[in-house]
């Protein structure tokens, strides 16, 4: 699948190998389409829905992380709609869970923030949840908050895809749906677990982080999962 | 036993026949589940004992259901050369007398008799039943099935279903032999392409494609699956269809099967349809052991396999990818397209899947050709539909229809209309991911585009029919509760937007939203429909969108007048029949009261709601009573009659005085506003009242002499003796409140004069031009119109009427001038031209007139009038009519026939409506409708100009006088709130304390009526006719309330 093809996005003529998505292509010629769910290495789920785009000639929007490019596709990454959308995404994020910044150990270096401070979410117009929530302290080196879990499934595809060990997976549905670790035990009692912390670093919110960290310290190295995938794409 | 060559088909096919038609009478019972939850199963029992017992030559069997759910269960009876007859509303009881009428060869009873078939067509084949019962009209001379065309359910209820003999008897599995004989997969390919068959799933989409698609997919591992994951609340034609017929199904999966090349099919039905599962596993063994699956079907080398999986309930697996993800073993989550599953489904390889009844039409296209199925339905919508009709209609069913027919031809000709009486408002389709219809729309055609349109979607059939009792911010409520716990969790928009979207919504329900949650759920709505990864999420917004497009002046009402006319949201309302009450009375608070032995605070409590309980307790049209909770019981409480007692005790007792202090005590300081009230009829009266308790200094014009309008000059006074009505008026001036009578506004003074002297002014000059209505001889002398009749007879004038008296109409006017009439001693005929149910007048009013010997003729038009050669009324001649079509009111319109009748008379009294007469607000700047009537805010009632306020019938054209208090005392609200800039209606009313217990056994007797003059004493005279509840009767009837008011603390 080498084809080339010749897409437009935002009017540019870009080139393109037909197969990629239109996320992938955007980002490889920096051109900004915002996502959560998507991590550069990881199967696409499509279930964040930021990047919806618009794409002339379908009256849909369509997601550009799973939008296979074709010959002549024209791409608008932005509209007043699309950003209107975008924002009410992040805003319904935020009134899920218990998203409180400012004991987040991810403050300052977490994407569900910087998304809201680039789409201007300066308060959020929806009832809040306040969900009562866990936080799994079990494992020896890391913690698992769920009042920070934004449901991406990063780190189910991460442990899955990129380790091997599948440890977690996704629960019960609509609101009431959770991160679960092996067979719903917790995260410490997780035999399959190898602790290799990947999750952690895949985690864009401060949902999974590594013991020991206060307010703002906890930084992630989510590029050095990404960079295993393409590594290993030549074996 | 399996079938290699076409003589052992054959065999088959007369061993199957010799069952459907044997030698012998043949009893079938309808036994869906819908037919057993009504009782089959005794009937079914009943009948083979008793075959048993008699030692009787009658085959019985069992069969599925043939669609009419409102009179199951359902029996079909057959005896050799008579035609099927289908019985309806079988009970054990019956059994004896069908099994008799059999023997005798006779008709069984026609209480039970539902219609005959003489022939029927399979359209795979064709059945001669025979021929005779000239009296029992054939089936689809029945409503409920003219109009129907039955290609889906073309076996349900007459064959056996867990028979494959007598599938094959009518022609079943011809179809996939043709196929395997002599044609290609790519000529049927053509075929079902040609037939422009759509998926019947709901999306619509081309099936003839979706089988290409996967016929061109590479690799010998292909699958075929059924949806049969039926999940919607109110459908169930699928399971229906699989419980009757379930060999039709995997007829049509082994065709497919052929022609794209997969060798194995699935069926994912929903584990809550255990018969549907049933039925269909014990079809599958069978046709395995007959050779229509498995391997080497039919001989012809051709590999075939059915396996059926049971689903947990998911909504969301019936999203074809979520249903993979489950039949995989994983969770039901729905997950990106493309890859389609064509290329990349089940396993990963090549899949397609249909919905259930889209199988079911593949033999008859196979069959018949596309040309004839294409005949049917309209031209982007080919064939047929089934949809299961519920609600608020008579007969409620499965319904099958060409595609293109219209929503009313759905409600009104077979659903019957109305199924108690109640205006339909809405049909809801499709389900959760439908939306809701309103009854201006009643024309549309159901296909696929046009509910599109209109933003439904036709989905997999359902059919909800609403009326005035639902509420339909509750019923989009309802279905976001549904879709936000069906929603799989995996998409944000879906997951999250629905959550908060049914917050949202439940702000309406309880009175706490606000005009900007209309915009944001608007919004939101919005954007999980469009950015939502799968089917649900994309349409489950649907019910709220096309609510909030069709029916928004509900969810206006719920925000600001915190209201919910239907009743449905409890938090809106202290009880059912507060709510339906126009004056809004706390009728529990007043019965208790009144239960208590508290005459005068049970006094005090109704005059506060109503300032004319005395009148309103003897004329008032009681929606009370349609809403009442005790008449699930019994009867509703006769709460009318009740707080007319207290008012009576009251007012025309020694009492007065006393209590009249009390009332004046709940003045408010005076406010120094001065307020004009134009009009002193029940609106103007009621308004009145509230401004004087507000502490308004209130004056009252009228061009009458005497205050209240319509109910001194238009009832008559065996309805309201006028010293009932006096008392009450006497009580409402002790308040302050001066009167100006023989005041015509826009002659001796204007609007514009009296602005100059008020700080606002409320218009109620109610109905009183005649609504004259133009047919021949209405210039005869002896024409008169009712309400100037009434008016005359009220005032003590001498009234020129003859010895006999025609009254055309069928509302109040109509009734109360004939009793006048009757009492004037003249002969009355009162002609309506619809029928009795149909009169808005109220019914215990027709049948007094009745009793006092008035004749009533009804479906009978007025034609012309006939004069003598002095210009005088000699008779009227009507044209007879008949029902006709359903028109926008519900009602059957009236259609003339050839017929004439003429009824000879003197006098001919017009009482066919009433109408504003405008004249009096000429060069005031109101803004007027076509009608006459003032165009106001709906929740202020301020008219176009500013301190003008309007209400009564004067708005809302001629209506009732509850309707009318109603607007006087929410006017009265309003100009407080405006002038004073609070609400103070609340510190009117003092703290009652009374009882808050429901009572453990509210009495157990029935309704209490009040007694009534002889019919004989009432002719020729004026005595009032009612003559009240006993004190002790509506102490009893008291005791009836079943407290609705009480709330349990424990939500």
């Amino acid at each position: 699948m080498t084809e080339k093809v010749k897409v437009r996005i935002d009017g540019e003529v870009i080139a393109a190998t037909a197969g990629q998505t239109i996320l992938e292509v955007a980002r490889t010629n920096n051109k900004y389409i915002p996502a959560l769910c998507y991590m550069e290495g990881l199967s696409t789920v499509g279930a964040c829905r930021l990047c919806m785009v618009e794409v002339s000639g379908v009256a849909r929007l369509l997601p550009a992380c799973t939008t296979p490019v074709q010959e002549g596709l024209a791409v608008a990454t932005t509209s007043p709609q699309l950003e209107s959308y975008r924002k009410m995404a992040l805003e319904l994020l935020f009134a899920e869970r218990n998203h409180v910044c400012a004991v987040c150990v991810s403050s300052g270096h977490c994407e569900l923030q910087t998304l809201a401070q680039e789409h201007g979410v300066t308060s959020v117009r929806y009832p809040y949840s306040y969900p009562r929530l866990p936080v799994d302290t079990t494992h020896p080196r890391f913690v698992l908050d769920h009042n920070r879990c934004v449901l991406c499934s990063r780190c189910v595809r991460t442990c899955a895809e990129v380790e091997g060990a599948h440890v977690w997976d996704l629960a019960g549905r609509g609101v009431g749906s959770r991160l679960v670790s092996e067979l719903q035990r917790p995260w410490g009692e997780a035999t399959s677990c190898t602790s290799c912390g990947k999750c952690v670093q895949a985690c864009p919110t401060g949902a999974m982080a590594e013991k020991g960290f206060g307010v703002e310290e906890m930084t992630k190295r989510r590029a050095a999962v990404s960079r295993l995938t393409s590594m290993r794409e030549g074996e | 036993m399996r079938i290699g060559d076409i003589a052992a088909f054959a065999a088959v096919r007369e061993a199957g026949l010799a069952k459907l038609l044997p030698s012998k009478p043949r009893i079938a019972v309808g036994m869906g589940t819908c037919g057993s939850g009504n009782g089959a199963e005794a009937v079914y029992s009943a009948f083979s004992s008793q075959i048993d017992v008699r030692g009787l030559a009658i085959q019985l069997a069992p069969v599925g259901c043939f669609g009419f759910c409102a009179e199951e269960p359902l029996v079909n009876v057959w005896v050799p050369g008579r035609p099927l007859l289908m019985l309806h509303g079988v009970q054990p009881n019956h059994v004896d007398a069908i099994l008799n009428a059999i023997h005798n060869g006779t008709q069984p009873p026609a209480e039970i008799v539902l219609c005959k078939i003489e022939e029927w067509d399979h359209i795979t084949g064709h059945v001669k039943y025979g021929t005779g019962f000239p009296d029992v009209p054939n089936w689809n001379e029945v409503p409920f099935f003219s109009g129907q065309v039955k290609t889906v359910l073309r076996n349900c209820g007459l064959i056996n279903p867990d028979d494959i003999e007598e599938y094959i008897a009518i022609g079943g599995y011809q179809a996939l032999y043709k196929v395997l004989i002599d044609q290609s997969p790519a000529n049927v390919i053509e075929q079902i392409k040609a037939s422009k068959l759509r998926g019947r799933g709901g999306a619509g989409y081309l099936t003839g494609n979706k089988w290409e698609f996967l016929a061109k997919a590479p690799g010998p591992e292909k699958y075929l699956i059924c949806n049969a994951d039926e999940g919607d609340p109110g459908a169930y034609m699928n399971r229906n269809e699989i419980e009757s017929d379930p060999h039709a199904l995997l007829e049509g999966m082994a065709i497919a099967g052929y022609v794209t090349g997969a060798a194995r099919g699935i069926v994912y039905v929903r584990a809550e349809y255990p018969l549907a599962v049933l039925r269909l596993e014990h079809a599958i063994e069978q046709a395995r052991a007959y050779g229509m699956l498995g391997t080497n079907v039919l001989g012809r080398g051709f590999d075939f396999d059915i396996d059926t999986v049971e689903g947990a309930g998911a909504f969301v697996c019936g999203e074809e990818t979520a249903l993979i993800a489950s039949l995989e073993g994983q969770s039901g989550r729905p997950r990106v397209r493309p890859p389609f599953p064509a290329q990349k489904g089940l396993l990963g390889k090549p899949t397609n899947i249909n919905n259930v009844e889209t199988w079911y039409n593949i033999a008859p296209i196979v069959t018949k050709g596309p040309a004839w199925f294409t005949e049917t339905g309209s031209a982007k919508s080919a064939g047929t539909k089934v949809f299961s009709l519920v609600g608020k209609v008579k007969s409620t069913g499965l319904v099958e229809m060409p595609l293109g027919t219209p929503i009313s031809t759905f409600i009104y000709d077979i659903g019957g209309g109305s199924s108690n009486g109640r205006d339909i408002k809405a049909v809801q389709t499709g389900g959760p991911s439908g939306g809701c219809i309103p009854a201006e729309m009643f024309d549309t055609p159901v296909d696929y585009e046009t509910l599109a349109q209109l933003g439904s979607i036709m989905g997999s059939g359902g059919m909800v029919v609403m009326d005035d009792d639902n509420c339909m911010v509750d019923v989009a409520r309802y279905f976001i509760e549904f879709t936000q716990a069906e929603s799989c969790g995996k998409c944000v928009p879906c997951r999250v937007g629905l959550d908060k979207a049914l917050r949202i919504l439940n702000g309406f329900t309880v009175g706490t939203a606000t005009m900007a949650d209309i915009a944001a759920l608007d919004e939101l709505c919005r954007m999980v429909r469009d950015t939502s990864l799968c089917g649900l999420g994309q349409s489950a917004p649907n019910p709220v969108l096309t609510s909030l497009r069709h029916f928004r002046h509900e969810f206006e009402d719920h925000i600001v007048a915190k209201r919910c006319r239907a009743g449905v949201c409890e938090d809106l309302a202290i009880s059912p029949c507060e709510n339906s009450c126009p004056l809004h009375m706390n009728i529990p608070r007043f019965l208790q009261l009144y239960k208590e032995g508290r005459l005068e605070d049970a006094f005090l409590s109704v005059i506060l709601d109503n300032p004319l309980p005395a009148s309103t307790g003897r004329v008032c049209q009681h929606p009370c009573d349609d809403h009442c909770r005790r008449a699930g019981l019994d009867e509703a409480v006769n709460m009318r009659d009740v707080h007319r007692v207290i008012a009576d005790e009251v007012l025309l007792s020694d009492k007065f005085d006393a209590v009249a202090a009390r009332v004046a005590e709940r003045k408010l300081e005076p406010t120094g506003r001065d307020v004009a009230i134009i009009g002193a009829g029940p609106t103007g009266l009621t308004c009145a009242y509230y401004l004087a308790l507000f502490g308004h200094s209130v004056t009252v014009f009228d061009s009458r002499p005497a205050a209240g309008g319509m109910l001194r000059y238009a009832l008559p006074e065996y309805r309201l003796p006028k010293k009932v009505l006096d008392r009450e008026i006497e009580l409402i001036e002790r308040l302050g409140v001066k009167f100006q009578f023989n005041v015509s506004v826009g002659e001796e003074t204007t609007l514009n004069d009296i602005a100059h002297q008020f700080d606002a002014v409320f218009m109620a000059i109610g109905t009183w031009k005649e609504a004259w209505v133009y047919l021949p001889g209405t210039e005869l002398t002896g024409v008169m119109a009712a309400l100037p009749f009434l008016e005359t007879v009220s005032r003590d004038e001498p009234v020129a009427v003859g010895k006999s008296v025609v009254v055309i109409g069928g509302g109040n006017a109509a009734i109360d001038s004939a009793r006048t009439a009757r009492r004037l001693g003249a002969d009355v005929t009162v002609v309506y031209r619809r029928e009795r149910k149909d009169m808005p007048a109220i019914p215990e009013e027709i049948q007094a007139a009745e009793h006092e010997g008035a004749k009533i003729v009804y479906l009978a038009a007025p034609h012309r009038i006939v004069g003598d050669r002095n210009g005088q009324v000699k008779a009227l001649e009507a044209v007879r009519t008949k029902p006709g079509e359903f028109d926008k009111s519900g009602r059957r319109r009236p259609m003339p026939t050839d017929e004439v009748i003429r009824i000879d008379c003197d006098t001919v009294i017009l009482a066919v409506g009433e109408k504003v007469d405008p004249d009096f607000c000429k060069a005031s700047g109101l803004v007027l409708k076509e009608d006459g009537t003032i165009v106001v805010d709906r929740y202020s009632l301020e008219s176009s100009r500013e301190r003008f306020y309007a209400g009564g019938d004067l708005i809302s054209g001629a209506s009732n006088v509850s309707n009318a208090m109603g607007f006087g005392k929410k006017a009265a609200r309003n100009i407080d709130k405006r002038l004073m800039g609070q609400k103070r209606f609340a510190s009117l009313i003092p703290d009652f304390v009374y009882e808050m217990e429901p009572p453990e056994t509210p009495s157990e007797c029935r309704r209490h009526v009040p007694s009534e003059l002889p019919a004989a004493k009432r002719v020729g005279s004026y005595a009032e006719v009612s003559l009240g509840l006993t004190a002790v009767a509506a102490l009893e009837e008291t005791s009836r309330c079943l407290r609705c008011d009480i709330r349990s603390t424990e939500r």
